[in-house]
Order: structure tokens, then sequence, then C-alpha cells
């Protein structure tokens, strides 16, 4: 386990980086001793974003739930900026943002449309749909895509996943161990 | 010489009118050495297959005739050849019978396109040749290479079909030229009979390639209709995608397809909230904790309380008095929040508890009650300065039964809390 995890390429290695970096800044950012649980829910979730931010971004965009996950996140970031009052400098990065969002959007609804379509013609004759759609709900960017697609995503999904939690694990317990 | 003419008569029976100027020509002069003046028109679409050696002249002189008429448009004919010819014995009465049943054949609109059908006639044809073999002595190459002639002319309508049909002359096994050799100069019954055989055989097989791959040959039972092929791939490939998701996903033994995704759904949703709840446990010494107890309620809680305050409970506390202590705690904690939320956060992880949103705290029991493995970390509780939630030590794979309160606060309005609402859960 110790030889894979020093591969230095694969995605645990290179998550566990990111997640690591991130980690720092954020312990950089905010005194760990905040005791007022807005502020503990606030750094839950902000560790939670770079969780999730760093291991999408280890896949890079190869995978569509990996880019559903970072355009999902850099909305919501680009939401928050704007809701803070900064709006000198993001209003120009707001309107390309908008226009970048509606066009992902049209052709998110495009998609959906054909492939709603599409499911209407080659109906399956297991009549999965139910779990589909509920696994499309699940796994980030699952909406437009057909059942056999949605499948290989959630399988990548998952060895993710796994990764993830195995590497958080392994860091809190250094964590507790200090 | 006068079989010549015949020959020749024969040919021009056969012949397009306009073609008969050559022939004609021929007929004057008489002579074969005089057909190597013979003009083939450019028009060769018929491959056929010319026999290499000469030995049978009067074979290669019909053949290089027969070559030439491959551009006979036999519909174009005005009428079955003329009945002056019939004087030339039954030769060409024999012939005439053939001529008009292609032209009935070709009338019923089915000879042009459909090569079987034309080898159907071609082997009629030779049946009907060899009878005249037997019973005219010297005419069955003239007779049947005539036939040929005239089947093979008849078709120039369909190029295409009309090469299969040198094709099957051309690339039969044992043939080759073999065959048609034999169907020009007609050696042997035998030869004959095989060529037939294969006919048929050969005719189907190239039935197959000429038609540009519209099919597929279908097993048995299977359709060849495109959608369900198309369906068929589809759903192997979602096989396949299962029994790859079969692997990572634990306690995978289910056959069935709907139980299986079932249990992916499961194992997504699980691991899902494994991250959050790590990434909540990873605050690093988050709630800086003095040990506080508050005083109101706290006589309440001590007296209930006997190993409840202990992180690592075993699940033994199924009494009502378990349930009881939580309400108190509850309470306690409700109390608590209304004055100062720390002090609550505080009491709370001295007792071993945390504060979650509901929809955490649902998942986890639905995800717990499933028998699956308690995800969550374990972690020394004296340290006091990590807000988790505590399983139960050495828990294997058997869910801790887990009792959910929820309590109303209205103090946790925003500040990051999902869905405004908190659940003060003990494993």
């Amino acid at each position: 386990m110790d030889s894979q995890h020093l591969n230095p390429s694969s995605l645990k290695s290179r998550f566990t980086a990111r997640f690591l970096r991130a980690l720092i800044k954020i312990n950089a950012q905010k005194p760990i001793s905040s005791s007022s649980p807005r502020e503990i829910f606030q750094r839950y979730r902000r560790i939670k974003v770079a969780a999730d931010k760093s291991m999408a971004y280890s896949v890079r965009s190869r995978r569509t739930w990996s880019r559903a996950t970072l355009w999902k996140l850099r909305s919501q970031s680009r939401r928050r900026l704007a809701s803070s009052g900064r709006r000198s400098s993001i209003k120009t990065r707001t309107t390309t943002t908008t226009t970048i969002t509606t066009t992902s959007t049209n052709h998110r609804a495009a998609i959906v449309e054909k492939t709603s379509h599409e499911k209407e013609n080659k109906e399956d004759h297991v009549g999965l749909a139910v779990q589909a759609e509920e696994l499309r709900e699940l796994v980030p960017g699952g909406e437009s895509m057909d059942l056999c697609n949605l499948l290989d995503e959630t399988a990548h999904y998952i060895k993710c996943l796994t990764t993830q939690v195995q590497v958080m694990k392994k860091i809190a317990n250094l964590y507790s161990l200090e | 010489m006068q079989p010549c003419s015949r020959e020749m008569q024969a040919m021009n029976s056969l012949l397009n009118p306009t073609q008969q100027i050559p022939l004609q020509d021929l007929q004057i002069n008489g002579n074969r050495h005089h057909h190597q003046q013979i003009h083939v028109p450019s028009s060769s679409q018929f491959q056929y297959p010319t026999p290499t050696s000469t030995t049978h002249h009067d074979d290669s002189f019909l053949e290089q005739i027969l070559s030439s008429t491959t551009s006979f448009p036999w519909s174009d004919e005005t009428g079955p050849p003329n009945p002056e010819d019939n004087n030339n014995a039954g030769f060409n009465y024999d012939e005439m019978v053939l001529a008009s049943k292609l032209r009935q054949h070709q009338i019923n609109g089915g000879a042009a396109g459909n090569p079987f059908a034309a080898m159907k006639m071609m082997l009629m044809m030779q049946q009907q040749q060899q009878q005249q073999q037997m019973m005219l002595a010297g005419r069955p190459t003239v007779a049947s290479a005539a036939a040929g002639g005239g089947i093979t002319t008849n078709h120039q309508g369909g190029e295409g079909s009309m090469q299969a049909l040198y094709n099957v002359f051309g690339d039969g096994s044992l043939h080759g030229t073999m065959q048609a050799k034999s169907f020009v100069g007609a050696n042997s019954a035998t030869e004959m009979t095989q060529s037939q055989g294969s006919g048929p055989t050969a005719g189907e097989a190239v039935t197959a390639p000429e038609k540009p791959k519209q099919r597929v040959r279908a097993r048995r039972g299977q359709a060849t209709d495109p959608h369900s092929i198309a369906e068929r791939l589809r759903r192997v490939r979602i096989a396949e995608r299962m029994k790859a998701l079969q692997e990572l996903v634990p306690n995978a033994n289910k056959t069935d397809k709907a139980s299986m995704l079932d249990e992916i759904i499961d194992y997504v949703k699980f691991l899902q909230l494994q991250v959050k709840v790590l990434s909540m446990s990873r605050l690093g010494g988050a709630a800086a904790v003095a040990p506080l107890v508050s005083e109101g309620g706290g006589d309440c809680i001590q007296t209930s309380a006997n190993g409840g305050s202990h992180p690592r409970n075993s699940n033994g506390d199924q009494t009502p008095s378990a349930n009881d202590r939580l309400t108190m705690t509850e309470h306690q904690v409700a109390k608590l929040m209304e004055e100062d939320m720390g002090s609550a956060m505080q009491y709370l992880q001295e007792k071993g508890l945390c504060l979650m949103p509901i929809s955490l705290a649902t998942a986890i029991s639905s995800a717990t009650s499933r028998s699956r493995n308690p995800m969550i970390n374990h972690e020394n509780p004296t340290n006091g300065s990590h807000l988790l939630i505590q399983s139960s030590g050495g828990d294997g794979p058997s869910s801790p039964s887990m009792s959910v309160l929820t309590v109303q606060s209205a103090t946790m309005g925003n500040g990051g809390l999902e869905g405004g609402a908190a659940s003060v859960s003990k494993p």
C-alpha cells in the first residue's frame, strides 16, 4: 500500500497532495480555535469543498462527473463572491460566467432532451428507470447520460470516492494522534 | 462450309440485326481464319472466361463472337428470331424455344435482377443443351455456346448479376475455367452435372456478398433487425459495466440487476456521507473546548447518566432509561443553545455526542440501518477537541442501532447549517 502511495502519478497521491495543500491553506486562514458553531460549520464546509475540489482536480476533466463538480463549485464560489459585495472586479467576470452558464445549461437541456427522447425510443426492457434516475441525482453531472455511460461514470466515481475516504481517514488519524 | 454457314445463321438469329453485318461478312467470306478481323465491340462488360487454349478452332471462334455480342439489348429485339431461320432444321427451333422462354422469363421481370433465376435458366439451357448434344452430333458446341451466349447476352441489363454469374463460373473452386470450357465445350456429362450442382450453391453464395452488405447473417433464433441488434449491443455493454461495478461495491452478491443498482446507489450515498463526516472531523482541533458543564441540567443528567458520558459506549443500552437520558440531554442541550451555542457544543462533546444536520443524521441512519460498516473514525474522546460521532469500538459490519433525536432550534437558522435544523444523535 505504501508503494502504491508513493507512485507519484496515481490518483491517490495526486489527491493527497492537493488536499493537504488546501488544508494547510485553510488552517492558515482561520485560527484553529474557533468555537462558534457557525464558524465550525463554515470550516467544515470549506474542508469538504476542498476535498471535493481537489479530487475533481486530480481527475482533471477526463470524466463527466469531475467536470460537473468543478463547474458547480466554481459557480458556487462565484455566487458567494458576488453576494459578498465585491462587484467591481467581478462584474465582467460574472457576465462571462453567466454566458458560460447559459450556454452550458442550454447545452445540458438539449442533451437532456435528446437523451430523454432516446430513452423513449430505446426503452430498457428491464425497466431500471427509477434507479437510474436516483443514480443520476447522486453522481454529479449524471443528468445528461444514458444508462450505459452513467454506469461507467458511477464506477469511476466510486473508485475516486473510496480513495478520497481512505486518504481523509488517514489524515484524520494523523490529526488525532497529536 | 455448310456447317459454317449454319452456325453463322444461328448466331445471326440470336444477334442483333445491326450486328449482322460483320457476320454476314464472315458468311460471305466463309473463312474461319477471318475471325480475327472481327471487330470486337468495346463494351466488354462480360468477362466471359475465354479459354486460353485454342485447341478447338471453332470454340475460340465462337467465343470471340460471343464476346462481341455482349451489348445486345435482347429486349430491344422486335421479336423472336426470324421465322425464316427456321429453315435450319430443328436446331434453330430449339434455339427459338429457348429464346422465347428467356424472353418470357425476362418479361416476367425476374431474370434481369436475379442471378439465381438466371442461373436456373442457364441450367435449364444446359440441360436442354445436353439433350441436344445427344441428338445432334457435331453441333453441341455451337448449340451450347449459342445458348450460353444467348443467355448471357440476355442479361446485359444487370451487369453486376452477370458478373456474379461469371464469378460463379470463374470462382468455382474445382472448375474455374473448366466450367467455362465444359459450358462451351460440352465435354462430359459429369462435368455438366457438377457445374449444375455447384451452380445453385455458388449462386446463393454469390448473392450474399453481392448485396452491399445490408444484412448480417444472424444466428439461429435471433433477429437481424438493426434495432434489435443495437438493443442487444446496448444490453451487453450495460451488463459489462454492471459486472465492473460489482467488483467495486461490497456486498455485491446480488444477481438481480435492480437490486444490484440499489446496492450501488446505497454505496454511493454512503461514500458521499463518509466524505462529509470526515471533513467535519478534520477540523484540526476546531472547538477548543474548555470543559464545563452547565449547572442547570447537570444534576438530572448526572443522575441518569451512568456510563453514558463515556464515549466508547457499548450497544447494550437499549433500556428505556437510555431514552430518558437522551430526552433529558436533549432538553438540556436546547436550553444551553438558547443561551450560548458554544457551551452547548461543549456539553455535547463532553457527553460524546455531536450536533449534525437532520439530513446527515437521517442519511447516516438509513445507511447504517442496512448493515453497513460504520464508517466513522474512532477518536480519542478525552482529547475533547474533535467534534464527531463516536462509533462503538470494534464494531464490525453490524450496524449500531442509532437513536436520533431532533432538536428544533430557532437559533440555528443560518450559520451554514443545512436545513436549519439540528439533531442530536448518540450511537
